[in-house]
């Protein structure tokens, strides 16, 4: 009987409940992904030469379960508000607390094995097609092992979600069956008392700033700290964090509730409704920023990456490639590319020597990167990752950098010495002449396709006989290439988890906060003027944290200072991804937060 | 009397339900007047369809068919945001249940009909204080609903449903949550509202006691009016026990 009225329950708000199942659908299906992906050896194996990589991707993968566990812990609270009045109901009715807590705990799991089981399955179709593709298209040809069903993977992830929900279950149960039946019927419906404590508030306020301060010390110090560095900058950022939305969060409603605007339409009940919660919010607000600096920092450090190595490449030399005695069909080839500059030098190499023609540098001089300077790159430019400055080399220049040379140079030359000699000196020089080629491209990047066919054409096999920024730019994306891909899925798998813990703390409210819509409704509120109020009251809880985020994330790029030339390069790109998928979501929430709280209009023909 | 009435009610019948399903008809042709100044009552037993005719006046439900006219303004009529503006600005409504919102003071719920209004801060705080000061509810302004009783959560509604000036103020079983002391001081300060400030009153009940404030009564049954009562000159004991007796044969 219990377990039938049960299940009109669950019936009676399918829609919502389609939107938590599919919310953790999504959610397992991204921990699958991450799970099949950073446990997979093939992928492992390919990125092995990257220095931390591993430890990348276990960071990763425990940032992910912490998430994970948040964010069940919302989808649950948001299953429990949408059960409470009828538990409550049931108990007033006489049926007993264990039956009760039996049946708590059979929806709560059923729903989690399913979630998880249709996650991984989805899972692992994402895997096969999404993440397949962008491993491929990272790590060139190299995926050989790569299977979206992995195992291990579709073990830790229904585990994991089956063991959660079952302890998610458990304390649901308890929670549900100590509180009074009274307040499952009514909800809490304490006021919350926005006060003013000068003195607490202005010590949770330094205390905070504190915090943040050593906090944000830490992450630019990482050099001098090491690792140590990155618990630091995480207890205190959160400590910091809380404190200040705490302390800020009150006063702020505080204040607003004096101005003008507050009298306007329903600005107080906004505000009211926003302090009703600050006890409740400040945690998750907290939580949220925290998440949404990690996760805009992934996506940003991972952008950062992948646009470094063309940089770092560029940088390196003046030229794209040097070819030596390239065939008539492959020098067609390379007057096809986009060419900033090409020059054929004469060589003659002989046991431990090459030697070149004072004349032809005279001529045509030779260009190079970074001469006797800090950086590579031209201080004129504001960014510092612009293009980097080619400096013509005068003869005698060339000869004290005879380097700049000797790294052109491949295969059996690769190791001899360089020497430039004059017009004279070279015609008496007894050795195997050859014709050195030199040509850099305007884009490394747009240049690809026709590259290919050069080095294909020009019989090299390895990269490594390629000397210049192209071989440079080929292989750094090999090897750089997993940690783009790593940040950007990580910051997305985040964003999708957090803000699905905002949306369903928001939407846990959404339930007892019906009757204050309806009664608003009653007493003449237009319903334009209601749907503000929801907008504007979203609105803040969403833009809060996401403000402070982005302060953390702005501080927490120091962190990337030691790997990269500029993290803060074209920082509106990774920005703007991300706000767009955030607005996403909050434009989500709205709708599905009108959709329980507005009232049906009856009038409305 | 020559003045157009108040609340002008033509053939009113609802039925809930859509064609094809379940149906059933809680109103089945009504008709009545109420004139400006007048505390009229209607009664009725549970499920007559007492609520169901005074949200239709309220505009918070529609009609099936028929006509309501409310100071002189056709309900029909209404149309998107004049519904609802026409519910802050014309009716005030005091309901069972309170329909305070507990996350604002109390002197935030009572102006809240003014702010949906857009009044300036300065006009909300005398009119606010005015209708305390009637209802003798200033020194509970600062507190929450859930820090006061349910006569004074009561009281609170009615401010609120008066501060707009309203044409006219309906009452859906507004002493049906309170103790029979709490529910007397309500019923005495609505006829005071009601004599002072000629705010006619239509008040729903199908307690004899409330009923015995008004100065005519409509009795309801089965979606019908069947009755009309008129205290004219009795005293309020004479009248409640004229209703009694009403009861007695309207069954
Ligand atoms: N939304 C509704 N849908 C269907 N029937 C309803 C609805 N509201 C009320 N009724 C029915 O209409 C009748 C009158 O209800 P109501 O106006 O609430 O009575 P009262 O307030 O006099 O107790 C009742 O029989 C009730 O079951
Ligand atoms: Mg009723």
């Amino acid at each position: 009987m219990l377990t039938k009225l049960a299940f009109t329950g669950v019936k009676s708000r399918l829609k919502d409940y389609v939107v938590l199942f599919f919310g953790l659908v999504i959610s397992s299906a991204i921990f699958y992904m991450f799970e099949a992906l950073a446990t997979n050896q093939s992928f492992i194996k390919a990125n092995a030469q990257v220095t931390g990589a591993s430890f990348i991707f276990q960071f990763g993968a425990i940032l992910l379960t912490i998430i994970t566990l948040v964010y069940i812990f919302y989808a649950n609270s948001f299953l429990m508000s949408m059960r409470r009045h009828d538990y409550g109901l049931f108990m007033m009715l006489g049926a007993k607390q264990s039956k009760i807590g039996q049946l708590i705990l059979v929806e709560t799991t059923v729903i989690g094995t399913i979630a998880s089981v249709v996650g991984a399955i989805v899972g692992c179709g994402l895997t096969g097609s999404i993440g397949a593709l962008l491993m491929q298209h990272m790590l060139g040809e190299k995926l050989h092992h790569f299977s979206a069903v992995y195992g291990p993977a579709v073990v830790a992830t229904i585990g994991l979600y089956i063991g959660l929900f079952l302890v998610a279950g458990v304390i649901n149960r308890l929670a549900l069956t100590k509180t009074p039946v009274l307040q499952l019927l009514k909800g809490d419906s304490q006021p919350n008392r926005p006060t003013l404590k000068p003195v607490s508030q202005i010590l949770q306020v330094v205390f905070g700033l504190s915090f943040l301060v050593v906090g944000y010390y830490a992450m630019s110090h990482i050099k001098q700290l090491n690792l140590a560095a990155i618990p630091i900058a995480l207890v205190t950022i959160v400590l910091g964090t809380y404190f200040l939305f705490n302390a800020i969060f009150v006063w702020l409603v505080v204040l607003l509730k004096r101005t003008n605007w507050a009298t306007r339409g329903l600005g107080n009940f906004t505000l009211s409704q926003l302090s009703f919660r600050i006890r409740n919010y400040t945690k998750i607000l907290s939580i949220v920023s925290i998440l949404f600096a990690l996760a805009l920092g992934a996506i940003t450090v991972g952008i950062g990456f992948n646009r470094q190595i063309k940089t770092m490449a560029t940088a390196n030399s003046a030229y794209s490639a040097a070819l030596v005695d390239p065939s008539t069909k492959t020098n067609h080839l390379i007057n096809k590319l986009n060419l900033a500059t090409k020059a054929t030098y004469s060589q003659k190499e002989t046991k431990s020597t090459v030697y070149y023609n004072a004349g032809e540098f005279g001529q045509h001089p030779f260009q190079a990167t970074g001469l006797g300077e800090t950086t590579v790159f031209d201080s004129a430019k504001k960014s510092k990752l612009g293009t980097p400055k080619y400096i013509k080399l005068t003869v005698n220049q060339l000869k004290q950098n005879t380097d700049k040379l000797s790294f052109l140079q491949s295969g059996s030359q690769r190791i001899k010495a360089v020497k430039v000699v004059s017009a004279s000196q070279f015609e008496s020089v007894k050795g195997q002449p050859h014709q050195l080629t030199l040509f850099r491209v305007k884009d490394l990047k747009a240049s690809g396709k026709l590259m290919k066919q050069i080095v294909k054409s020009a019989g090299i096999t390895s990269y490594d006989n390629l000397p210049g920024s192209y071989g440079l730019f080929v292989m750094g994306t090999a090897l750089f290439g997993g940690l783009e891909f790593m940040g950007f899925f990580l910051g997305i798998a985040f964003l999708a988890m957090l803000a699905s813990c905002l949306m369903f703390k928001i939407l846990s409210g959404a339930a007892s906060d019906q009757r204050r819509y309806e009664m608003l409704n009653k007493i003449g509120t237009r319903p334009q003027i209601l749907r503000r109020s929801i907008m504007n009251e979203i609105l803040v809880l969403f833009a809060l944290p996401a403000l402070v985020g982005v302060v953390h994330v702005l501080f927490g790029l120091q962190m990337f200072k030691v790997m990269m030339i500029d993290p803060y390069n074209q920082l509106w790109l990774p920005f703007t991804i991300f706000f767009v998928l955030y607005m996403i979501y909050y434009v989500i929430t709205v709708l599905l937060y009108e959709h329980i709280v507005l009232p049906k209009l009856k009038i409305d023909k | 009397m020559t003045t157009a009435p108040i609340v002008s009610v033509r053939d009113l019948h609802k039925i809930y339900g859509k064609a094809g399903q379940k149906q059933y008809e809680a109103l089945k042709g009504i008709n009545f007047d109420v004139q400006p100044g007048e505390f009229v009552g209607i009664m009725g037993a549970s499920g007559s369809g007492k609520t169901t005719l005074l949200n239709i006046l309220a505009t918070l439900d529609s009609p099936t068919s028929g006509d309501v006219e409310i100071n002189q303004q056709s309900l029909t009529s209404l149309k998107g945001n004049q519904i609802a503006d026409f519910r802050a600005k014309q009716v005030g409504f005091i309901f069972q249940d309170f329909n305070l919102l507990e996350n604002l003071t109390n002197y935030e719920n009572i102006a809240l009909p003014l702010s949906l209004q857009n009044v300036a801060r300065k006009k909300i705080q005398p009119e606010v204080m005015r209708v305390a000061k009637q209802l003798d509810i200033e020194a509970i302004l600062e507190k929450y609903p859930t820090e006061i009783s349910g006569g004074q959560k009561q009281r609170i509604a009615a401010a609120r449903a008066l501060v707009a000036h309203p044409a006219i103020l309906f009452g859906d079983e507004p002493t049906g949550a309170l103790d029979s002391n709490s529910a007397r001081d309500l019923l005495e300060m609505l006829t005071s509202v009601n004599s002072e400030q000629q705010v006619p009153v239509l008040l729903v009940t199908h307690d004899p006691f409330s009923a015995s404030y008004c100065q005519r009564i409509l009795f309801i049954k089965d979606g019908k009016i069947g009755q009309e009562l008129k205290r004219a000159g009795q005293t309020r004991q004479q009248f409640y026990q004229a209703i009694l007796d009403a009861l007695g044969t309207f069954d």
